[in-house]
């Protein structure tokens, strides 16, 4: 099935759905230029924001649910920014608003969280300013009809994200986190922006309405090389191999970031971006095929990280990595596969975002320690935070009935069908999924205790962990609400499209049981080495393998010799080059330029009369060349 | 018929706007005659802040109403579409300008009084000002509103005497920099009365060729008289030079830098933005009403004009090193790409409503920026005034980022950065121009924005990669209206550069109803 | 014959022009612009006898008044500079160049 047409709306809440993106933004405003004086509100205003700007989200979506399916496409047109180019405008669709109330929601807890979390930062203002901030490019970049918009929002993001990743920029390691973040971006961008570029070249047009036209028209279209550029772009936003690495770093920022930025939305840019641009991908099998190839390696790279880690919140950002994949699988799969790889990504936010928040009240009550081998029984003493910890745990490893266990089973299943290979890898990826979220919560939470001399573990305030609550209620039930019958599929045809055949939700398929099955083994294994055997403090040397996954899979080794090395040495020649040549031709040009400009300001004496004469003689030439002109 | 005068009819709701500047102006020189030094100030800002308040309601009151079809005051005065834009503009500009001038120590406490004599001396003692300046602005301000919307040449020039006379002497009133001032007054005075003269010789040559000065007989005449080709060939050349003096076209454009650095700063601005919208409105009007049907074709001409003017605006603006002559010559080199859309709406195309709405908005947008941009001038000062040396600007950003900040910004709506109005401003003429054929010369202007983006840059490297001088000028807190002046360019050309569409939009429907004949 | 008052018209405009090139008397240069505007007049007058019209001949009033405000302004601007400088040649006003 086709996606539906986009209709022109105007009035009501779809109308006026960029009050989402403005709310915000105003918000970041009034925080930035405030200054000190809106310290004392500045996090209440922040909060209050990002719910606004759900309720706003929240309406648009009722609105849309009282179209029929078939015009759920709303687009709004705000306005002409190029005549018959760049028009900016809004498209508000199943696909769009999912997006929208995940990320308003899902947003709105963490600014909530954030109030106790930050409350004896200095500068928490600023903090709540850039979240606000980032919450309006994320919605500029899930909310626009077309390619720029995107990009726009896709840098703001950006850059939101390397000022909250350096945040505590005093701590060199921030520093550098943060602008590695946004130096690998960078590398991803360029993917983008020349994808975009080809994009307009080909079908005259950016928005997303105007390429899939265009796609239908079809002709001689590069759709591979738009697909891979795109992807590339993808895999910078996203942490997908080869652009990971600066993932892992980015987990210096505060833990509210990790959770909001580089867990739940902002690194699933990537996954939109592929189910947005399903009728380019669609035309091209190569294309598709790279970016399920991605998503697997990428899933079990991701794991396996995640079973090194001695680190917290480093083992959660794995794991991240690793459930972003099996979405980029889902999403490489094509019609099949979006409407899991959407559900996967929605029902992740929540029980990722949970987790990640539980990690900041453990944190928080552990005097901002992240090695695990330092924790241990902490279940006793945050029962709270331990239990919905516990809950998205669950929901991560696919315990049946949980979140987690509908949507990655259907991402599982729809790889299965569509290549077996693909399929057994997501399979094992599960398997070590459960053994090393496993080890984390027996680390954490299980076991003796292990805590520095100084360490007073407590349960955090009401304002924290409350949202881990909510959190946790949506990684019970979302997965159930989703996919059974088909519901959010259906919901999400219009946008992306469907298959023609339904798939139907067998609980005891082989894939499934053996999943499960692997998933019990992780599970056991983990409890065996971490739960009821003795946690060393220290980290023992391992095999060459855990060297491996402890040093990411030699990502930056690799990272260093395939792009800086080379790089550095690319930039040598460039600057040879251009120090010689470029600037040689560029320099005596400019000398020309300036030494004319020299010369002619000469003529600009000063005396009025050679300014008449100068009147006088462009009279005499104008009347001349007006009779040779006129009498041609 | 003979021997009876027949009462004109005036339509006075169509010249409202104008009305008001002018009655506005006079009720200010009455103030000038009879109320007591030491009141005149006060009542002087309100008359003039309200009267171009009003001047603009009731413009806006006119384009709700309905644009007029038909010329007024028995066919010498046209409100049409772009008059009426081009007079919102003007107003506005005049207004943020006036409000520049309300600093008063920009002025010369006693014109009269020889420079550092004790009778200045003593004038300054007192705090003395001049106040007339609020009178003369209205004026010159009443000649720019008539100026683009005359609709027959003694009109216009009657127009161009009243808008240049009273700036000539505002030029002279600086109160710093007496000499410099002075010497701007004459040269401006000299050479704009000069080429006026030329204008009125055209004027009568064209008169002589079409047997009236309506712009609309004249165009109805062209091809119908025959044999008279050499009276209107040299008729509009002459008219030509008056016009293409006031936009500082070259090779007409001498007097501009000197004019612009040696006036006060604020009237730099009020000329650098309503003199230029106002130049343009007529000499689009003359080109199109008067000499839209010509047979032959008149834009060569003006391509090589046009080339000229940005070349020499550009090139010669390289080696400026003061601030206010860098501006100027940037304003020479704006001119120029003015003139590419000028020369837009004359190309095969035909009469191009899209490239006079491209000009119209460029004038907007470029009106801001420029105003903004001496607003600041006048804020960085030293001991002996504002600071004009480029030198004295150097680690500006450093001392305070803030206005050096905006100054960059300003600069880099010049150049046409996207994101600026700068940038909409020139795509919409370029792109014009393109599609009325006259790619060269797009092309030439885009050369000569990179030369222009050259200095704009160099000014902001100069701001804040530079180590402040140790004697370096200082930063005078703003008073209010200068604030207000500089928020409104700065928001203005933000504006323009992210939602350019309302103005745009603006500019189009403006441009659609057309000239009137 | 009209052709007569239009040459003359012609060299009076040129005189002027000139006048104002060769000429660094302020004054005489303020004149010889007169000159020029009065050539224009003397065109209008010729040109509304040519075509049969008064139109021309109002227009030469409309003129002078214009070139009598002019002369209230020049004069006071050239009175002035020649107060601050004592001399009123247009080529000492030369400070402002390049």
């Amino acid at each position: 099935m086709e996606p539906a047409e986009i209709i022109q709306h105007s009035g009501g809440v779809i109308g006026a759905s960029w009050l989402m993106i403005a709310l915000p933004l105003l918000g970041a405003a009034v925080l930035l230029l405030g200054g000190r004086k809106t310290d004392k509100f500045g996090h209440l205003l922040g909060v209050a924001m990002a719910v606004a700007s759900f309720v706003v989200a929240a309406l648009a979506f009722i609105q849309l649910l009282g179209f029929a399916p078939g015009e759920r496409r709303r687009g709004v047109e705000l306005y002409d920014l190029i005549p018959g180019i760049a028009k900016v405008g809004l498209l508000v669709d199943p696909l769009s608003i999912s997006f929208c109330l995940l990320i308003t929601f899902v947003g709105s807890l963490i600014h909530i969280y954030s109030i106790g979390y930050m409350a004896h930062d200095p500068a928490r203002r600023r903090f709540f300013a850039y979240l606000n901030l980032f919450v309006a490019a994320m919605l500029v970049l899930v909310l626009a009809d077309n390619y720029l918009g995107l990009y726009v929002g896709w840098e703001g993001v950006g850059l939101a994200s390397y000022l909250l990743i350096g945040f505590w920029q005093h701590k060199p390691t921030a520093a550098t986190a943060a602008k590695k973040a946004f130096i690998v971006n960078r590398v991803g961008d360029f993917g983008l922006s020349i994808g975009i570029f080809t994009i307009f070249a080909t079908f005259h047009s950016l928005s997303y309405q105007g390429v899939a036209e265009g796609m239908a028209k079809g002709g001689s279209i590069p759709a591979t090389a738009i697909g891979l550029l795109l992807l590339l772009g993808a895999c910078g936003k996203s942490a997908q191999l080869p652009l990971q690495s600066w993932l892992l770093d980015a987990m210096e920022g505060p833990t509210p970031v990790s959770a909001l930025i580089h867990a739940a939305t902002m690194v699933t840019a990537g996954v939109y971006l592929v189910v947005r641009s399903g009728p380019i991908f669609q035309a091209t099998d190569t294309a598709q095929l790279v970016v399920t190839i991605v998503g697997v390696a990428t899933l079990l790279a991701g794991a396996i990280i995640g079973t090194a880690k001695d680190d917290i919140k480093k083992a959660l950002a794995g794991s991240t990595m690793s459930q972003i994949g099996y979405m980029m699988l889902a999403a490489g799969i094509g019609p099949a596969g979006y409407a899991f790889a959407i559900a996967h990504l929605i029902t992740h936010g929540f029980f990722k975002a949970d987790m990640f928040l539980g990690a900041g009240s453990v944190m928080h009550g552990m005097n901002d320690e992240v090695n695990m081998r330092k924790y241990g029984g902490l279940r006793k003493v945050m029962p709270i935070t331990f239990v919905t910890f516990f809950i998205g745990y669950l929901a991560i490893i696919g315990f049946p009935l949980l979140s987690g266990y509908f949507t990655k089973d259907g991402i599982i299943e729809t790889a299965m069908e569509h290549n077996a290979i693909l399929g057994w890898l997501a399979v094992l990826g599960a398997g070590i999924t459960g053994f090393y979220m496993s080890r984390l919560v027996f680390m954490t939470f299980f076991g003796k205790k292990r805590w520095e001399a100084d360490a007073h573990p407590h349960e955090s305030p009401a304002v924290m962990t409350w949202p881990l609550i909510i959190l946790s209620i949506g990684a019970i039930v979302l997965g159930a609400f989703l996919i059974l019958g088909n519901r959010f599929m259906l919901f999400l045809s219009p946008a992306v499209g469907r298959p023609e055949e339904l798939p139907s939700f067998h609980p005891f398929s082989t894939t499934g049981l053996a999943t499960l099955a692997l998933v019990a083994v992780g599970v056991v294994f983990a409890w065996y080495r971490y739960g009821s055997a003795e946690v060393p403090g220290v980290a023992p040397r391992g095999s060459f393998l855990t060297a491996f996954a402890r040093r990411d899979l030699y990502g930056d080794a690799l990272n260093e010799a395939l792009l800086m090395r080379p790089g550095q040495w690319l930039t040598r020649l460039a600057v040879y080059f251009d120090n010689r040549g470029v600037d040689g031709l560029v320099n005596s040009l400019a000398a020309l330029i300036g030494g004319s400009s020299g010369r002619l300001r000469r003529i600009q004496t000063g005396y009025v009369r050679s300014y008449a004469l100068s009147i006088f003689v462009g009279a005499a030439v104008l009347v001349g060349a007006w009779f040779v002109v006129g009498n041609l | 018929m003979n021997g009876t005068i027949q009462a004109p009819t005036l339509e006075y709701a169509q010249l409202a706007p104008m009305l008001v500047v002018f009655g506005a102006a006079i009720v200010g020189v009455l103030v000038e005659a009879f109320a007591p030094r030491y009141l005149r100030s006060a009542i002087h800002v309100p008359i003039t802040l309200l009267s171009l308040a009003g001047a603009f309601a009731l413009t806006i009151w006119q384009v709700v109403k309905g644009v007029p079809t038909k010329p007024a005051a028995m066919g010498a005065v046209a409100v049409d579409g772009p008059s009426l834009f081009i007079w919102g503009t003007i107003l506005v500009l005049a207004f943020v300008s006036v409000l520049l001038i309300n600093d008063e120590d920009h002025f010369v406490a006693a014109a009269a009084a020889v420079p550092g004599s004790a009778e200045e001396e003593q004038a300054l003692h007192e705090g003395a000002g001049h106040t007339e300046v609020y009178p003369l602005a209205l004026f010159a301000v009443g000649g720019m509103l008539l100026f683009p919307a005359s609709n027959d040449l003694l009109v216009m020039f009657v127009a161009l005497e009243v808008m240049s006379l009273p700036l000539y002497l505002l030029c002279g009133l600086a109160r710093r920099r007496r000499l410099l001032s002075q010497e701007a007054a004459v040269k401006y005075f000299l050479l704009g009365a000069f080429s006026s003269a030329f204008f009125l010789y055209g004027t009568a040559l064209l008169y002589g060729y079409a047997g009236s000065i309506d712009l609309a007989k004249i165009s109805a005449a062209l091809g119908v008289v025959g044999g008279q080709e050499t009276l209107l060939y040299i008729g509009v050349a002459m008219l030509g030079v008056g016009l293409l003096f006031k936009i500082g076209a070259a090779p007409f454009q001498a007097w501009k830098p000197d004019v612009y650095q040696g006036a006060p700063t604020p009237i730099t601005a009020l000329m650098a933005s309503g003199t230029l919208v106002a130049a343009f409105g007529a000499l689009l009007r003359v080109f199109w009403v008067a000499l839209g049907g010509l047979d032959w074709n008149w834009s060569p001409v003006l391509w090589a004009v046009a080339i000229l003017t940005m070349v020499v605006g550009a090139i010669l603006a390289i080696t400026q090193t003061d601030i206010k002559r860098m501006l100027a010559y940037s304003s020479i080199a704006h001119g120029g790409f003015l003139l590419v859309g000028v020369v837009a709406t004359g190309a095969a195309a035909g009469q191009n409503s899209k490239a006079l709405s491209a000009i119209l908005f460029y004038l907007v947008a470029y009106g801001f920026t420029t105003v903004g941009a001496f607003a600041v001038v006048t804020m960085v000062r030293d001991a002996g005034g504002e600071a004009w040396h480029l030198s004295r600007w150097a680690g500006l950003g450093k001392r305070s980022p803030l206005l050096a900040g905006i100054f960059a910004f300003f600069l880099l709506a010049f150049a046409g950065i996207p994101l600026t109005s700068g940038f909409f401003g020139k795509y919409a003429v370029f792109q014009a121009a393109v599609a009325g054929g006259a790619t060269p010369l797009v092309i030439v202007g885009v050369v000569a924005s990179a030369v222009a983006a050259f200095f704009y840059v160099r000014v902001i490297v100069l701001m804040f990669f530079s180590d402040p001088a140790a004697d370096g000028p200082s930063v005078v807190l703003p008073s209010r209206g200068t604030a207000a002046v500089v928020g409104v360019a700065v928001l203005a050309t933000v504006f323009l550069g992210v939602f350019p569409q309302p103005v745009l939009h603006l500019a189009q429907n403006a441009a659609q109803s057309l000239f009137i004949r | 014959m009209t052709t007569h008052y239009l040459v003359l018209s012609a060299l009076l405009f040129a005189i002027g022009g000139v006048g104002v090139l060769v000429r660094r008397n302020a004054i005489v240069v303020f004149m010889c612009v007169e000159l020029m505007l009065n050539a224009c007049n003397l065109a209008f007058v010729t040109f509304a006898r040519q075509n049969g019209n008064l139109d021309g001949q109002i227009i030469a009033f409309f003129v002078m008044i214009v070139a009598a405000a002019e002369v209230v302004i020049g004069l006071a601007i050239i009175v002035t500079i020649f107060r601050t400088r004592r001399s009123a040649s247009v080529d000492d006003a030369s400070l402002l160049k390049y």
